[in-house]
């Protein structure tokens, strides 16, 4: 494995810094520096180094995959915003199906191709999904589930994400109408399908209520009030009758909050 | 998981009419929803709705008339009821009148009639 970085200047020594997310270069080895090219006659290639947000750790492999993943990309799509990775490929272990990619981009992409690429070159099932920046900024104006995707993510740019908080009841009332799924179907959904549809619910409870929506705090959020814990939820062992019960009277206290919200006009233009 | 077919049914209507309840609310937000990229991945009721539409017989036909009957005006009630629901309490610029429309595109496609 092979790094490049920049000398920074310090007080009493110069210094080197790597990232903290990194395939190899533990802390205690010894690594040899070299002088890679003359940085004022811009021979040197610096490679793009990736933006982490709230990924504290990532497995070395998931970041030699992520690293795949973005030159297959680069390799057969040109002129593209950004790529962000999410999902469940980021928490910790390896029980992911699949890995999130969101495109950021105005054009039309064949996302079909390159999943497919993907598949066939490392072996794992990429999902691309492909949104224009507009469409971005309005999901994360108005949508609590796109703060969630968000909240813990790979970009290969930086990016900025703090929108304000558009409370469009209606539009709530629409996703939350999703969650309902749960209520009347609880023993045919698999546990991910409930976890999905309960990470839904608890984003627009904590949306509405103005409070923070990260990975975070909606597992605390569905602990506190569903007394579940989200890996339960995932592995499908949940005590039926009082998940119901809790989940029934978070979904309609949230329901009857946004039906308020529509009364009321409350709606922010 | 077996479950009668009775039970089954209700399931079935249950979720198609929820299904219908979300189109209906899309037409009502009335703007593009650009949220729909990434939660289209979402399970919804109408694909919940088809797995438990598998397990009622006959599975690859259509149903007879007096179950077809009886779904479809269990679906237009239960829609339009949820929906009333939102219009008492100030929901406004919801048209009531696609939900038969709907509900026979999705007895169509769900293979019931």
């Amino acid at each position: 494995m092979e790094l490049v970085s920049k000398i920074s200047k310090g007080s009493k020594m110069d210094q080197v810094y790597i990232p903290k997310n990194r395939n190899s270069f533990n802390i205690g080895d010894y690594v040899v520096i070299k002088l890679l090219g003359d940085t004022k006659s811009q021979t040197v290639n610096v490679p793009q180094k990736l933006c982490f947000y709230d990924v504290e750790n990532i497995e070395p492999i998931k970041l030699k995959i992520i690293q795949e993943l973005i030159k297959i990309i680069d390799d057969n799509i040109v002129n593209y915003g950004n790529i962000i990775i999410t999902g469940s490929f980021l928490e910790r272990g390896f029980n992911f199906n699949d890995v999130d990619i969101l495109m950021i981009t105005d054009k039309n992409i064949n996302t079909k191709l390159i999943e497919n690429l993907i598949a066939k070159k490392i072996g794992i099932k990429a999902h691309i999904i492909v949104l224009s920046n507009k469409e971005m900024a309005k999901g994360l104006e108005t949508d609590p589930l796109y703060k969630v995707m968000l909240s813990r993510c790979v970009a290969k740019k930086k990016f900025i994400y703090r929108q304000k908080r558009v409370l469009d009841y209606k539009l709530l009332d629409l996703h939350l109408l999703e969650s309902k799924v749960l209520i009347d179907n609880f023993d045919i959904l698999t546990g991910s399908e409930k976890f999905k549809l309960t990470r839904n619910m608890t984003s627009i409870f904590l949306y509405i209520n103005g409070k923070k929506i990260t990975n975070e705090s909606i597992d605390k959020e569905i602990a506190r009030s569903l007394g579940a814990a989200s890996e339960d939820i995932r592995q499908n062992i949940l005590n039926k009758k009082a998940f119901l019960k809790r989940y029934n009277s978070i979904y309609y206290k949230t329901f009857n909050k946004i039906i308020r919200g529509i009364r009321n006009g409350s709606k922010q233009k | 998981m077996v479950q009668n077919r009775n039970k089954l049914i209700e399931l079935f209507i249950g979720n198609i009419s929820n299904a219908i309840v979300h189109e209906i609310l899309k037409i009502a937000v009335g703007k593009e929803l650009v949220a729909d990229k990434y939660r289209k991945e979402f399970e919804t009721s109408f694909d919940v709705a088809c797995r438990y539409r598998e397990m009622i017989n006959p599975a690859n036909r259509s149903l007879p008339d007096r179950d077809i009957d009886y779904i479809r005006s269990k679906i237009i009630n239960r829609a339009k009821a949820e929906l009333t629901i939102r219009i008492s309490k100030g929901y406004d610029n919801i048209d009531l009148s696609p939900v038969e429309i709907l509900t026979d595109k999705a007895l169509k496609n769900t293979k019931i009639k």
